[in-house]
């Protein structure tokens, strides 16, 4: 168990030095990001107050491509001079590489939450302060969802041609849910004042669960040099 | 095909359009007209019978899908194919006639309350399931992706359902039937079920007819595609 932790620590740092090293995905993701914050925001008439609701699926739209973009760079990396093929052979759980670069896809998006959150607040002026801790729970869980579809099937399609558009639309149907129930969970929390939990919190803990452990059964079929 | 097995296709499918022809009749004789929706009820009774279905065919992908990752034969592959073609049609109906059917009721042809959307993101899923099997080129590989693909689509399924339900509903939890209404009903699954059974049969021959003949090509002229047949197990 413990060597496992370590294996998926020392596959984690490894993915992230090279981020840092070459700060190749993040600067994209998170210019993406600011992008589609302004584009969104020019559409629908900046300068009008978004409530929590509104908030919600105007980021989902923002972390959904740039983490699209996130799972497609980190499994790219693996593709230079047959990195997967080294990984491969390691005496390294498949499990432990799908932790390692889920857990590099988390601090990503994570990342650039950081960044995107805050413009998008200042420019559509998110009046978030009621409930900042259930907005900050909904999202990291609708996230770490995303990113555990994202993770496995972008190690699945990293082989084939198709690689850009074909991510997009295998794992943007399958987190649905996500946006939904997040998008439906500010709706009561902000608008309705409702207390976080219930089914809204159950369907969002289910999806993590259901497609975390999935993905750690099935990663191993799905990944080849 | 061989005689006798052509022969009880045919049979089936002949049967399968009389008692349609049966149940269209019993629609238009038998079942009395909704006195608050009129004539336009009586889409209902193809609309449920194809939901349901819709959700068998489902499961078909899910099982064949699951098959494929354990043992590796490529025939459990033509099958979630077949089905997962199915899937798309009937959900491609479903959502049709949930439409018009909204358009009588509450007089827009598209309203996003919870099964509407429900239908919709159903729909969507397994159109993407037909979408990426031909973007993918090497056999086993497209065969293995689709099935993690035709998995996840299925487990995904109770999760869209359980996030519509927060949705706000304008559609009715609950129909009163009359008998004559609920014979209708049931009497029209048979004909329906049939005919989803019966497509996915016949796909399913198709694709195994395609793929050995893509296989007879591909060890005939030489190409590099033969390569990925190399070692496949039919």
């Amino acid at each position: 168990m413990m060597a496992a932790f370590r294996q998926i620590v020392l596959m984690t740092g490894k993915d992230l030095r090279i981020e840092a090293r070459g700060r190749q995905t993040i600067s994209l993701v998170v210019v993406l990001g600011v992008l589609i914050i302004v584009v969104l925001g020019m559409g629908l008439g900046a300068g009008r107050p978004v409530t929590g609701f509104g908030a919600t699926a105007i980021l989902w739209v923002a972390y959904l491509f740039g983490g699209v973009l996130c799972f497609e760079k980190t499994m790219a990396v693996e593709r230079n001079d047959d990195a997967l093929a080294g990984l491969l052979l390691a005496p390294v759980d498949r499990g432990a590489i799908y932790a390692a670069k889920l857990l590099t896809n988390v601090i990503l998006m994570f990342a650039l939450a950081v960044v995107v959150t805050p413009v998008a607040i200042l420019l559509f002026r998110f009046d978030l302060s009621a409930h900042p801790l259930g907005f900050a729970l909904i999202m990291a869980l609708g996230m770490i969802g995303f990113a555990a579809v994202g993770t496995l099937f972008a190690a699945a399609v990293s082989s084939t041609r198709l690689q850009g558009g074909l991510l997009a639309m295998l794992v943007f149907p399958l987190s649905l849910p996500v946006v939904i129930v997040s998008t439906q969970m500010m709706r009561r929390l902000f608008q309705e004042g409702e207390p976080l939990g219930g089914t809204g919190l159950a369907t969002l803990l289910a999806f993590d669960v259901i497609f975390l452990v999935l993905s750690w059964i099935v990663f191993e079929l799905v990944l080849e040099p | 095909m061989p005689p006798p097995r052509r022969l009880l296709a045919h049979a089936y499918w002949i049967l399968t359009a009389v008692l349609s022809a049966a149940t269209i009749v019993m629609l238009l004789t038998y079942t009395p007209v909704e006195a608050t929706m009129g004539p336009v009820q009586k889409i209902f009774y193809l609309h449920l019978p194809v939901a349901i279905n819709t959700f068998v065919a489902a499961l078909v992908v899910f099982i064949a899908s699951i098959g494929y990752l354990w043992q590796r034969k490529m025939w459990w592959d033509d099958l979630a194919a077949a089905a997962g073609k199915v899937t798309v049609l009937f959900c491609a109906i479903v959502l049709l006639t949930g439409m018009v059917w909204g358009r009588s009721a509450w007089g827009a042809w598209w309203t996003w309350s919870p099964r509407l959307t429900f239908s919709l993101i159903l729909f969507l899923l397994y159109v993407v399931y037909m979408m990426i099997r031909p973007s993918i080129e090497a056999p086993q590989r497209r065969a293995a992706i689709s099935a993690v693909y035709g998995i996840a689509a299925f487990l995904d399924v109770p999760l869209v359902y359980l996030s519509v339900k927060m949705m706000p509903d304008i559609h009715p939890s609950s129909i009163a039937l009359a008998p004559e209404m609920k014979l209708t009903l049931a009497a029209w699954f048979v004909p329906v079920t049939l005919t989803m059974a019966g497509l996915i049969a016949t796909r399913f021959r198709l694709n195994r007819r395609l793929r050995a003949f893509e296989q007879h090509q591909a060890m005939t002229t030489e190409t590099p595609a033969a390569a990925n047949y190399m070692g496949e197990t039919a």
